[in-house]
């Protein structure tokens, strides 16, 4: 039987611009599952639909302690972030703000385990944001990024300018966007995280910009395929 | 056909002809010609007719730099033939003529020329009044250029920013000698080249009597260029203005490139100027450095017998030029005593070439047909724009002049450099340039080509050190000796037609005339004549106008300056401009389903949201319908794009209490309170509701529209206050319905087990976190439409499923959903306001008899004291709600309310209720207008005042038993 998103609560805010894409599992959610063409188009321009993989966030002046005791690196400085051993992604907005992205190897476990044991402790400046909930995220692909992004945003995400693990919070497209470099081995691919609302807009407004790069919208399988043999 | 051999032609491809048609002639040219180039290899010189008295005219720049290149494409009017590229199977077609280019009926004009002056439609056609009206059509129509495709498909254009450590802006020799030092030094440079070809005036003058070393050094230069990995090359492509930092718009075909450099260096070169002298705008009359780009460009041979007027050695070079590709060169006419360049007379003497030196043309001569030039009248120039009497006839098809160069100075004014003009040069250098933008080469007045490499080099070395990357200090090329500019290249003619600007068909007197009209300051000579004001912004006029300014007027032409250069640098289309546009829009989690039930959106905002459910035609009896059940059933509506603020910490009770007029301290956790908000100046601003889920944590409502700027404002104030708490804007993180009616707690306790739902339990204004249909929700007891009713509040992943399970789970309820518009009738008919609509900008909490909502024992809140003010002063204006019988003209938003002669208010929301039924509204009406049982006369659409009832709101429940059941 083949999977249905209506069978599911939780609903990425475009599943119905992926048509008749076939779905798959990860963990307890639905992604489009891509195809055996979807490893080249990485390569060249691709555009994923990440909004079911759980993300969270914590803002507070105890927050990197509260981090720090579940187990994670931070980064050193504010727009910096650090992948974590187990995958993750842990992203510093500011001074006192932080932005957890889910694993694709454990399908965001960790992160949704996170955030559901999560109690606000009035003794402690810490709070939670929700984050899966206000922002949608994409990751896009390829070697063409630069110059994708270049057409939907002003800041200079060029390689000499936008290293690895650098972070962005931005305007693409006139949305406000939090925009990730965590490229891989041979992979350059950005993480977009967008207000969720704008999601089915910038969706598409992506797609124009991707064209004249051959850019298509992709699976998760082949992304997941790059993450596992880049870790090791 | 008219052409050279190579290696002339360096932009075509004689292997691949293209056939096209102009003027409804089949003509013939080759890929990579413009459509002039290709008509002028078939010997088709006319291009065009003028703008005023419809002069023939051709080529002048073959640069883009003209109007005379002005032609019609079936969907594009005002193209510039030596510009545009030739494609097979291109219509062209002539514009502004009466009858055919050849025969044009409106050639006639310009014996009339003595009766037309400059602006003398403003004067002429102004009286009898009334009289503009009639004339201005006829005027338009004769000034028209060129016709529009109405029906016309948009092409798709966009924008795209680049990056780079050093933009070079123009790859003439200085522009590639810059860019290179610059890269090899590791700086990213973007080089950015307005023509197909990089190299400038390397691709068709020729700077020495050596014929191939300008062809050589360019292959040199642009090899290198282009293997060069720290260089973008941008050929065809135009940058159009400077603005601050470096900002450069740059087009490139259909899209603009938004260019952000670090350092800029400008080698823009220069444009080489026309000689004014009787007729100088006839076809075969051209800029000399348009025959050489025809020749090296195009392999078009300009000319059979041509005779060079200069004010310059580089004259003599255009004449071996000429000579060496088979024209016949009557004479070289040198307007100074004698050549700079020592051996140069010499070698065009040596080919037979006569030389005048000290003369000019004094008047350009036509064929019979006046289409032509034939032969040119040579006199000895006997002081500044004097000639003498005898004269020598020389005949001839192809005059090339040139009085030397105009530095391309427009990107570099607009980046505040002022021009001063040098007597000794009678030529404009440019100064006071940002730190950041540097220029090299003509533009900066070197003209020697060794000079202007290193000058080139000099400003590269210079950006480098500002980029911080390591160079060797250039020495900047001293400024040439030599005099390239002759200063008097005016020649007045008592028969006029001696044109200082081509594109608005100018003359010397009109310039004059203007001074004498009182027009003394350049800037008003330019509003009185145009001058300078066509297609080619005074690329030409705009030196010989200065010269004739400051001469008419007694100054020196540094004091009577240039007029100012704006962006554009050249026409563009607004649709590079616009580009790809950007709307975003905002859906809710809903979305779908709202369209799936036959939803007519709205936007609010830019959100897209359901007005009603139905077809727009159809809206009055949809609306009334789902009114209808909410008030008798149960409805659902999508509330989602409610402003959402999660408010935690210490000190968040503190901070809604200094926020909203209302207290919150006291409020007990699990009690909701409607938060009003106001500004520093009493006005209203915002309204919602204050949910406390905890001791620390309340969660705020804000209005669709204003959440954003009430989430600024907590947070400016906080700023100040310092107070210890997290202020979270989750408004899409939680998507939100309210299931409303007599039967919604029935439809919710079917997918609500784990909150005691009945009236005592979950009391309205009270607020629960629990779950619904399995998912985590916040549920409020409100009444913003007076029924008994629940707002459902879900982390926006669930959003859908949340709609889904509370249809299903109303359908024994006979559930229908509502939408925005309904809602609005339902909160009327409660006398509910809504911020925005039904207040403005000056809205205080007591016109809106609001005097309830704000916390009197409280020490302080944003916009306190202004109400304490506003309250002792006696009362202007006040909202009132009314009635109008049912079939009475329906007021309008807006619409005004009057109190004798005088406005005392306006209608702010109206609409046909059939539970009152009757028209019910609110309107702001006079203080003394506002008792209940009073008239007010409204004037609606087409002027009928209606007299509507003042009523005590609200029109529905007075008692608000329903929603509190």
């Amino acid at each position: 039987m083949s999977l249905s998103i209506h069978h599911h609560a939780e609903r990425s805010p475009i599943y119905e611009l992926h048509g008749n894409a076939a779905l798959t599992l990860l963990g307890e959610r639905l992604f489009v599952a891509g195809s055996q063409s979807d490893s080249e188009q990485l390569q060249c321009c691709a555009l994923i639909d990440l909004s079911n993989l759980p993300r969270v966030g914590f803002r507070g002046t105890d927050s990197a302690t509260y981090l720090q005791r579940e187990g994670y690196q931070l980064p050193d400085a504010p727009n910096r972030a650090v992948v974590q051993a187990s995958g993750e992604s842990l992203l510093r907005l500011s001074q006192t703000e932080y932005f957890l992205l889910g694993s694709l190897h454990d399908g965001g476990a960790r992160i949704a385990s996170e955030e559901a044991s999560w109690h606000y402790d009035e003794g402690q400046a810490n709070y939670l944001l929700p984050r899966q909930d206000s922002h949608a995220w994409f990751a896009l692909t390829g070697a063409y990024l630069p110059k994708l992004f270049a057409k939907v945003c002003g800041v200079d995400l060029r390689a000499e300018a936008f290293s690895v693990d650098a972070v962005v919070q931005t305007s693409v497209a006139r949305v406000n966007a939090i925009v990730v470099n965590a490229g891989i081995a041979d992979l350059p691919i950005f993480h977009l995280l967008c207000d969720r609302a704008s999601a089915h807009y910038l969706w598409g407004a992506l797609l124009d910009a991707m064209e004249e790069f051959d850019g298509k919208p992709a699976g998760i399988g082949s992304l997941l395929d790059s993450a596992t043999s880049a870790a090791g | 056909m008219n052409r050279l051999p190579a290696p002339m032609g360096l932009l075509i491809d004689r292997n691949k002809p293209l056939t096209f048609s102009f003027d409804g002639t089949t003509c013939q040219g080759f890929a990579g010609d413009t459509i002039a180039s290709a008509l002028a290899a078939d010997s088709r010189w006319l291009l065009s007719r003028s703008f005023k008295y419809h002069r023939p005219r051709g080529p002048l720049t073959m640069a883009g730099q003209d109007a005379n290149t002005l032609v019609q494409l079936p969907d594009e009017p005002n193209v510039l033939a030596d510009e545009h590229q030739l494609q097979a199977g291109l219509n062209v077609t002539p514009q502004n003529v009466n009858g055919t280019l050849e025969k044009d009926r409106d050639a006639h004009l310009g014996k009339f020329s003595k009766f037309m002056p400059v602006g003398f439609y403003y004067r002429a056609f102004y009286k009898p009044k009334g009289m503009w009206k009639r004339w201005e059509p006829l005027i338009r129509k004769k000034a028209g250029l060129g016709v529009l495709n109405l029906t016309f498909e948009p092409t798709y254009h966009d924008k795209a920013y680049l990056f780079c450590d050093l933009a070079v802006i123009g790859s003439g020799p200085a522009g590639l000698s810059a860019a290179l030092y610059a890269a090899n030094a590791g700086a990213k440079v973007l080089l950015i080249e307005q023509n197909p070809l990089l190299g400038g005036s390397l691709t068709y003058a020729r700077f020495s009597l050596n014929a191939n070393a300008a062809m050589g050094l360019r292959e040199e230069l642009v090899g290198a260029v282009r293997d060069h990995a720290n260089i973008h090359i941008l050929d065809s492509a135009i940058c159009n203005a400077w603005f601050a930092d470096n900002y450069l718009p740059v087009i490139q075909g259909n899209r603009m490139y938004k260019v952000r450099a670090k350092q800029c260096i400008v080698a823009s070169g220069s444009f080489d100027q026309p000689v004014i002298f009787r007729n100088n705008d006839l076809p075969g009359v051209m800029l000399t450095s348009a025959a050489q780009r025809l020749m090296r460009l195009y392999a078009v041979k300009p000319g059979q017998r041509a005779v060079v007027l200069t004010g310059n050695d580089d004259g003599y070079l255009a004449a071996l030029d000429l000579h060496e590709q088979g024209v016949e060169v009557a004479a070289v006419v040198d307007m100074r005593e004698r050549v700079d360049t020592a051996g140069l007379a010499a070698a065009v003497q040596a080919k037979g070439i006569p030389c005048h030196a000290g003369h000019t043309v004094y008047e350009a001569i036509a064929r019979k047909n006046a289409r032509h030039i034939a032969s040119v009248d040579v006199r000895r120039i006997t002081g500044q724009g004097k000639v003498a009497d005898s004269s020598t006839r020389i005949d001839c098809d192809l005059l090339c002049m040139s009085a030397g160069y105009m530095p391309v100075y427009q990107l570099l004014c607009q980046a505040g450099g002022s021009l001063r003009y040098a007597d000794e040069h009678a030529a404009f250098s440019i100064q006071n340039l940002p730190k950041i933008l540097r220029i090299a080469g003509s533009v900066n007045g070197r003209h020697d080509l060794q000079r202007v490499l290193a000058d080139g080099q000099r400003a590269a070395a210079e950006a480098l050190a500002d980029l911080g990357l390591e160079s060797t200090r250039v020495e900047g090329a001293d400024k040439d000796d030599s005099k390239v500019n002759f200063p008097w290249p005016i020649f007045a003619h008592p028969q006029g037609k001696e044109f200082v600007d081509f594109d608005e068909d100018l003359q010397i007197k009109d310039i004059v005339n203007a001074t004498r009209h009182g027009y003394r300051d350049v800037q008003l000579v330019k509003r009185f004549s145009t001058v300078g004001m066509g297609p080619s912004q005074g690329r030409h006029s705009a030196l010989p106008t200065a010269r004739l300014v400051a001469d008419a007027t007694g100054r020196s032409v540094s004091d009577t300056g240039v007029t100012t250069a704006r962006p554009p640098f050249s026409a563009e289309k607004l649709a590079h401009v616009a580009g790809r546009a950007f709307d975003p829009y905002r859906q809710t989690a809903m979305h779908r389903r709202h369209v799936e039930l036959g939803a007519k959106l709205m936007p609010a905002g830019v959100w897209q949201r359901p007005a009603f459910y139905g077809k727009a035609e159809d809206r009055e009896a949809c609306m009334q319908a789902e009114a209808h059940h909410v008030r008798e059933k149960v409805g659902l509506i999508d509330v989602s794009t409610l402003g959402g603020l999660d408010v935690r910490g210490p000190d968040a009770a503190e901070l809604l209490e200094r926020m909203y007029t209302f207290g919150f301290k006291k409020l007990p956790v699990g009690r909701t309170r409607y938060a009003l908000m106001t500004a520093e100046d009493g006005v209203v601003i915002d309204d919602g509701v204050a949910c406390r889920l905890g001791e620390q944590h309340f969660y705020v409502s804000a209005t669709t529209s204003g959440v954003d700027r009430v989430y600024r404002s907590m947070l400016k104030w906080n700023a100040q206050w310092r107070l210890n708490v997290d202020i979270a804007n989750v408004s899409a993180a939680f998507a939100a319905v309210n299931l409303a009616g007599p039967l919604s707690r029935q439809v919710l306790e079917k997918v609500c087990t784990d909150v005691d739902l009945s009236s005592e339990g979950f009391p309205y204004l009270g607020v629960r976190e629990g779950s619904v249909a399995g998912v985590p929700v916040r549920l409020m007891r409100v009444g913003f439409v007076g029924e008994l009713g629940y707002e459902i509040h879900v982390p926006a992943r669930f959003g859908e499923h949340l709609w889904d399970a509370l249809m299903d789970a109303g359908k024994a309820q006979d559930i229908r959903p509502f939408g925005v518009e309904t809602q609005r009738l339902l909160r009327l008919e409660k006398g509910h306001v809504i911020i925005s609509q039904d207040t403005d900008g000056m809205s205080h909490p007591t016109e809106l008899d609001m005097g309830w909502a704000i916390g009197r024992k409280k020490p302080f809140f944003v916009g306190k004291r202004t109400i304490e003010i506003l309250e002792s002063q006696p009362l202007k204006r006040k909202l009132v709600g009314f009635t109008l019988p049912k079939g009475s003209a329906k007021p309008l938003e807006g619409h005004l309310v009057l109190k004798g002669p005088d406005i005392s208010g306006n209608v702010t929301s109206c609409e046909y209720s059939e539970t009152v039924g009757a028209i019910i509204g609110m309107a702001y009406a006079g203080a003394d207008q506002a008792t209940p049982g009073m008239q007010i006369p409204i004037r609606v659409e087409g002027g009928e005042i209606v007299q509507a009832t003042v009523v005590k709101l609200p029109f529905y429940d007075p008692e608000s038993q329903r929603q509190e059941l």
